[in-house]
């Protein structure tokens, strides 16, 4: 499949298809991949595509087209010229994209979509657990097997127990849109049990709920690579960042962290693909998606949305159905 | 210099006696992150620790530091000092590296001409044990390219070798032998070859990241598409310079509520699209690009130009946890090809 995408991109590039394309290519540490940027269709045969490959994309996608057009934002309308970006897109980056897409951010043309399957990636966190913490000097990925080696010796271990847990219950494993798809479409996932963890959680005592957020809101050191990661966070300037008015204070004081912490996540109702990216990416292993797939629960009973499924649709907050169930709150709040 | 021989099973026993001294802060595992906390006992340390994951430099630079406090009253301001009596602290387990950080803080914060009460004051209440480390299992670390050696004693009162059965331990300051007594009494014999596992320890560190011989090329490229393609991918989170031993960049701002203030001084990171940010809202680093030359220039050339040192102590924290993978390293060696 790797050599049909590097392939691929070359011939994008060549062609002047696209100006850029966005994948993934081998990271300087064991185990792990790396966004790459490829203009220079000699430096295809650095792209990868596998179940090391983390992050969502899409959001570098926005990042190349929104610094292109504030580039030329003091050039006539008719001299400014678009840049077509091609990106590598699983399911969930797909996702992403139709939601960029859905809130008018750039418009379809300026983006090249190498849609590719999806069997879920590894969660980096579940890896270091698997062998006990300790240095992993080497590693590969062959089959359905990742071989590691560590202080302590090779150990085999089995991909589909590393997954991450967003990737296990992935309804959306093959691209929703996309120019071209490489490969086969995916097998499904097991998506059956999609809520279950956030169910069990609704359903403990509010006491116990509140003391687990405070907990995991308390490893949090407001590196915010969370919100740069996600996709669907691309405002110029958040509003953590404001200071007429501030919003939030950045002191120590553990309230900020978790005022912080619930904006962004509110932000998300009816917006995160859950790609999983954000909690791929804390250094800290903070619990972001047991928030995040209450609001992506409550989107889809409440309001009968799932983010980025449809590129018909209209984002979830910007529609009013007739099935909706909580009309009331307009009378009662 | 005095030395001690310490059975690995009295490791308990000193525990205790340093926690009858002063608190004692040690790699705690902490679901999953190995971080600096407070222990009692010696069975809550880490077992195996590679590292901790945030760097103990925020013992002494708090990652949010209250500086004074501020209150109007009908007669004006009414100010006060929020520097609280030091307590003594013991760092236990420090790694050589992050010793070393400490070091290279100090060129900083505790200057001839300025010197910051509120980082000295705690430097001076605290004892370094370090932990050095005879066994450098991580691919990420890079110490030796820096010129350290992974059981170096930069930085620590009191050094420790693991050598097994046994740990030897050097008192390298007057601080440190102020503890003496918490170690027991057993000398070790002359016929301990720590020279060897030193020696040993430090082939097993990569040694080949050019950190102190780019100086001289970064004094002439500020302007080379190595930035941009550097900050290409950067997610501009501050991941690497939150858990880095060396950063310390910060920001002070102003919480105020009612007639009560407090003058509060936070870590910045440079990687902050805030970072410089001015009140009339310029930034002269408005790019990510401008920020990662600036994270590069202040470790490997500015601060040479400012203390004749390099920044980096070559841990590889932001190594492993970058979320995407940018290698410092890679920057390293890449500015070298220039």
């Amino acid at each position: 499949m790797e050599s049909i995408l590097r392939k691929t991109a070359k011939e994008l590039l060549e062609g002047k298809k696209v100006d850029v394309v966005v994948g993934y290519t081998q990271g300087s540490v064991p185990l792990t991949m790396s966004p790459v940027f490829i203009t220079n269709p000699d430096d295809a045969e650095r792209l990868v595509f596998n179940a090391l490959c983390s992050q969502n994309l899409a959001k570098y996608v926005h990042d190349v087209i929104s610094q292109n057009r504030a580039a030329q934002k003091r050039l006539k309308p008719e001299e400014r010229k678009k840049k077509v970006v091609g990106v590598v897109a699983r399911g969930c980056t797909t996702r992403s994209l139709v939601l960029n897409l859905q809130e008018k951010q750039y418009t379809r043309d300026e983006i090249f979509i190498i849609g590719v399957p999806c069997a879920g990636y590894v969660d980096q966190k579940k890896l270091s657990a698997a062998v006990g913490g300790t240095e992993i000097l080497d590693g590969s990925l062959t089959g359905g097997k990742v071989t590691v080696k560590t202080p302590a010796g090779e150990k085999s271990l089995v991909l589909a127990e590393l997954l991450a847990d967003n990737c296990l219950v992935c309804a959306y494993n093959n691209p929703i849109i996309s120019d071209i798809t490489i490969g086969e479409p995916a097998k499904p996932m097991n998506s059956a049990n999609e809520f279950k963890k956030v169910e069990d959680f609704a359903a403990l005592p509010l006491e116990e709920r509140w003391s687990y957020f405070a907990k995991e809101m308390e490893k949090c050191i407001r590196c915010c690579a969370c919100r740069n990661i996600c996709p669907s966070c691309y405002c110029p300037e958040c509003f953590a960042e404001q200071s007429m008015p501030q919003w939030v204070g950045v002191g120590a004081d553990a309230t900020d962290t978790q005022v912080f912490q619930l904006m962004r996540l509110f932000h998300m109702a009816g917006r995160c693909v859950d790609c999983g990216s954000c909690v791929s990416v804390c250094p800290m292993g903070v619990d972001l998606r047991m928030f995040l797939k209450k609001l992506d629960k409550d989107a889809l009973d409440l309001f009968d949305a799932r983010t980025g499924i449809n590129e018909k649709d209209l984002p979830a907050f910007s529609v009013f159905k007739e099935r909706e169930k909580n009309e009331e709150f307009l009378f009662e709040p | 210099m005095k030395k001690r021989l310490l059975k690995k099973s009295g490791i308990a026993e000193l525990v205790a006696k340093l926690a009858k001294r002063a608190g004692v802060f040690a790699p705690v595992d902490n679901e999953g992150n190995t971080l600096f906390q407070k222990v009692i006992d010696a069975n809550s340390i880490a077992k195996q620790y590679v590292n901790s994951k945030d760097a103990p430099k925020g013992f002494f630079f708090p990652h949010s530091e209250t500086l004074m406090r501020y209150k109007r009253t009908d007669k004006g301001m009414e100010l006060e000092d929020d520097q609280v009596a030091q307590t003594k602290r013991i760092l236990f387990g420090v790694r050589p590296c992050d010793a070393r950080s400490f070091e290279l803080l100090d060129l900083l914060f505790n200057q001839e001409k300025y010197s910051d009460t509120y980082f000295v004051s705690k430097r001076e209440n605290t004892t370094v044990i370090v932990n050095a480390c005879v066994e450098p299992i991580s691919k990420n670390c890079f110490c030796t390219s820096l010129g350290l050696s992974p059981t170096g004693s930069a930085g620590a009162d009191i050094l420790m070798l693991d050598l097994g059965e046994e740990i030897f331990v050097e008192f390298i300051t007057p601080k440190g032998e102020a503890l003496l007594d918490c170690f027991g009494d057993m000398e070790p014999s002359a016929t301990i070859d720590v020279q060897a596992v030193r020696e040993r320890a430090a082939t097993l560190v990569d040694a080949s990241v050019p950190c102190r011989e780019i100086k001289t090329t970064l004094d002439n490229i500020y302007e080379h598409p190595l930035w941009e393609s550097i900050a290409q991918k950067c997610l501009a989170c501050g991941t690497c310079t939150y858990l880095c031993p060396t950063c310390h960049c910060f920001d002070i701002s102003d919480e105020v509520k009612g007639d009560d203030g407090a003058r509060i001084r936070n870590w910045d990171s440079c990687m902050f699209p805030l970072f410089t940010k001015e009140t009339s809202g310029h930034n002269p680093r408005s790019t990510q690009k401008a920020r990662w030359r600036q994270r590069t220039m202040h470790k490997f050339k500015y601060f040479v130009d400012n203390f004749n040192e390099v920044l980096c102590v070559g841990c590889g924290r932001c190594v492993a946890y970058c979320p995407v993978n940018i290698d410092i390293r890679e920057v390293v060696k890449s500015v070298a090809k220039i």
